[in-house]
């Protein structure tokens, strides 16, 4: 079963979108710098010098402002490793980074099999089918700060949820969902999935489409069940989209920001916080640029070695 | 070898996983770590140009204020001047930034105490000494406004403009059909909270979900009433420990009065936790005079207010009254236009006017203010801050955003768990102690 996929032919639809080919390709080819015009150097060049300008300088001069202290007035104090020793040391930052595998693996996990169940419900033509999918997409077009004041509302002690809640006989105590720490992280992460799930099962959608249909008759024929077919026909030839998603979803969890910081700021006393919220409480609130770098640095470091990981057994594989 | 897995979203991805992990660097592009130390003399600016044109940054976003504002600034034609308005949130994280830039702009809203006093010592700000003096645009401002707009060195670098004040607000009808009086001992007003819950009513209310500092408020004034504002005010620059039995006898009646809160302000907002107030269900609320934005226009006439009554008889009276103004950068091109912009954003027309249009219910500094015809309320307002011994601002303008940090993570803990005050003092004075240390 597993040469399925070897077997299945490269599939445009794969893709969520269509974009110029990969660069990867353009300059792997052997002597191809020969033959290339002056004019695909500049255009490669100069996003590079953008790239190594807008974003790989400011980096680099995050990791330095990690090890000062700086107001953002004056001279920056070179401090060491101090920043990463009161880091470490810091009861908040462990919150936040507990926090933050929570929401990694909620928000990552649940969305992403939310997002595939409702594509394999929805994905074969029906009556009203396309209602329902764009129903389950529209969230997605409210940033999620928007998405964060709409929940909000809904989380209010008289608001929406407690009144369904009271009316079918659950919970009559006027739960406070944001303002009680026990609860304020999952309330937040269920409207974060909320918008998510649409996402993430638009780009399902998109690879069951590009799934061969032949090949699950033929399992069906051969007497596997729905299970087995889904398990062990169709999911090998999502690789690739799964691929997509599980970057999507760790670089969107990690760089979740804006929902936290709309809903609770990352209280009730720093019971929410993230590292992103952290970071941003620390740098930008308090003005504290080599505390907050210090913070950032970890985000980084953290984003960058999961993508890697991924990436280099995902390459791994296709090899 | 077919493409990579990560074909398309390949370049867009990768700039946002830097671009997001990073997210904080971006804006320090301006790569001036270790770069030109802060400058430490005026003698550059001394000399200026009196023809260049003027720029005020105005933190003032909301309708009413910013239109008031552009009113004002429409009305000066002495020098070309252009205002540009920041959202107070984004203000605040970019005004360090303002200050050092290489063309600052010359006058900046703000408010007076730690802050400016924290710019002046590492001198980004104009010395505007010479308009407290003589005929000087403040020279007429009350000693206790001079005081709060001095640097450490004792010249002055702000321009206070109004400021407000911190009381216990209620509706006049709402007191009258529950048949209670406002009170003025201590006794009165713990005795007019058990009759407001007899009633069904919650006495206090208090927005304290995404507004956490608003905690403060009755932690500033208890610990005013208890140990009194010298106390207060060592206690926030550092000399007392927050672990200490005067705090732990503050925060014992505090713990008296968390019965009385309407439990739902833990998931409201200051303004939001209005609405309990406007609606007759919470009986008061300890706030400063911006409150009466939140209600509606026709019932304004309905508010009232007392302050917190006094606790311990032989501790001098005091008041919150947090103010507002301006100051203006080291650097500016044209400091005589500059102060002469200053002068007139704090003569006494254009203070009214501000006020009038703004809608607030702030108080003038200019002693030459026509307060007549200002609300009854804004009226009591002024007695209450003439009568009062002493003046405090609020917790983070009397310390540091930093240190409101501290507060508003120890007393939103101690507001859900008040028999945890040992432990939440002690956590307390920690993270105080690191901020200090900094």
């Amino acid at each position: 079963m597993a040469n399925v996929t070897s077997d299945a032919p490269p599939l445009a639809a794969d893709r969520p979108d269509d974009g110029p080919p990969p660069r990867r390709g353009l300059l792997a080819r052997r002597g191809v710098t020969s033959r290339v015009p002056p004019v695909i150097w500049v255009l490669l060049l100069v996003p590079l010098a953008v790239e190594l300008f807008w974003v790989f300088w400011p980096a680099f001069n995050s990791f330095q402002l990690s090890f000062t202290k700086w107001n953002g007035v004056g001279a920056a104090q070179p401090v060491g490793l101090k920043n990463y020793r009161t880091l470490f040391a810091d009861p908040v930052f462990h919150t936040a980074i507990k926090n933050t595998v929570i929401w990694a693996i909620g928000f990552g996990g649940l969305s992403v099999l939310i997002g595939l169940a409702l594509a394999v419900a929805l994905n074969r033509p029906r009556r009203g089918v396309g209602i329902y999918r764009s129903a389950i997409y529209l969230p997605m077009v409210f940033s999620l700060a928007v998405t964060g004041l709409f929940w909000r509302v809904l989380y209010q002690p008289d608001g929406p949820i407690n009144t369904v809640l009271a009316a079918i006989g659950v919970d009559t105590g006027e739960h406070q969902w944001l303002a009680d720490p026990r609860t304020a992280l999952a309330a937040i992460l269920v409207a974060a999935i909320w918008r998510q799930a649409g996402y993430i099962m638009v780009l399902y959608l998109a690879g069951l489409k590009g799934c061969d249909p032949s090949l699950e008759e033929a399992a069906a024929v051969d007497g596997a069940t729905a299970w087995q077919r889904f398990r062990f026909v169709v999911m090998p030839q999502l690789k690739n989209v799964n691929t997509v998603v599980f970057a999507v979803t760790v670089i969107d969890s990690l760089r979740t920001f804006d929902i936290v910081w709309a809903m609770t700021r990352g209280g009730p006393y720093d019971s929410t916080q993230l590292l992103s919220t952290y970071m941003y409480q620390v740098g930008f609130s308090l003005v504290n640029l080599g505390y907050g770098s210090a913070i950032a640095v970890v985000i980084f470091v953290l984003a960058i070695a999961f993508i890697i990981t991924y990436l280099v057994r995902a390459t791994r594989e296709e090899d | 070898m077919g493409p990579t897995p990560f074909t398309t979203p390949s370049l867009s991805r990768r700039n946002l996983l830097l671009g997001g992990a990073g997210a904080a660097s971006a804006l320090f592009l301006s790569g001036c770590i270790g770069g030109s130390p802060a400058p430490s003399t005026e003698t550059s600016s001394a000399a200026g140009d009196i023809n260049a044109p003027l720029t005020l940054q105005s933190d003032l976003s909301d309708e009413l204020p910013k239109k008031a504002m552009e009113s004002l600034v429409a009305g000066y034609s002495a020098h070309k001047l252009t205002m540009n308005t920041v959202a107070t949130e984004q203000f605040r994280a970019q005004l360090s930034s303002y200050l050092t830039s290489q063309n600052p702009p010359d006058v900046i809203t703000w408010l007076a105490g730690s802050v400016a006093r924290d710019y002046a010592a590492k001198g980004l700000l104009l010395d505007v000494s010479d308009m407290w003096t003589g005929d000087g645009a403040c020279a007429k401002f009350s000693p206790a406004l001079k005081a709060l707009s001095s640097g450490d060195d004792g010249k002055q670098i702000f321009v206070p403009t109004s400021y407000y004040w911190w009381s216990i607000f209620y509706r006049k009808s709402a007191f009258e059909e529950w048949g209670v009086k406002a009170p003025t001992t201590w006794d009165d007003f713990m005795a007019m909270n058990d009759t407001l819950k007899t009633k069904g009513i919650s006495p206090l209310t208090c927005g304290t979900g995404s507004t956490a500092w608003m905690a403060s408020g009755w932690f500033d004034y208890l610990d005013l009433r208890i140990n009194g504002a010298q106390f207060h005010r060592e206690l926030l620059a550092g000399k007392h420990s927050f672990d200490s039995a005067e705090v732990r006898k503050v925060m014992d009646t505090y713990a008296t009065l968390i019965p009385y809160f309407d439990p739902k302000g833990r998931s409201y907002s200051w303004q939001e936790a209005a609405t309990p107030l406007i609606n007759k269900k919470a009986g008061m609320y300890l706030i400063g005079a911006f409150m009466t934005s939140a209600f509606p226009k026709g019932d304004l006439d309905d508010v009232d207010f007392f302050p917190v009554p006094t606790i311990d008889p032989s501790i001098p009276s005091a008041e919150e009254a947090p103010t507002d103004g301006y100051f203006a950068s080291a650097k500016t091109k044209n400091p005589a236009g500059t102060k002469d912009l200053l002068a007139y954003l704090a003569a006494p027309a254009q203070q009214q006017a501000y006020i009038e249009g703004a809608g607030s219910s702030n108080l003038p500094t200019s002693p030459d203010v026509d307060t007549t015809k200002f609300s009854p309320l804004v009226q009591k307002g002024i007695k209450l801050l003439q009568d009062t011994k002493e003046i405090t601002q609020f917790f983070n303008r009397d310390s540091s955003d930093a240190l409101q940090t501290t507060a508003d993570t120890a007393l939103t803990r101690f507001l859900d768990h008040p028999d945890d005050v040992a432990t939440i003092l002690k956590t307390w004075q920690a993270a105080a102690q690191k901020i200090w240390n900094s």
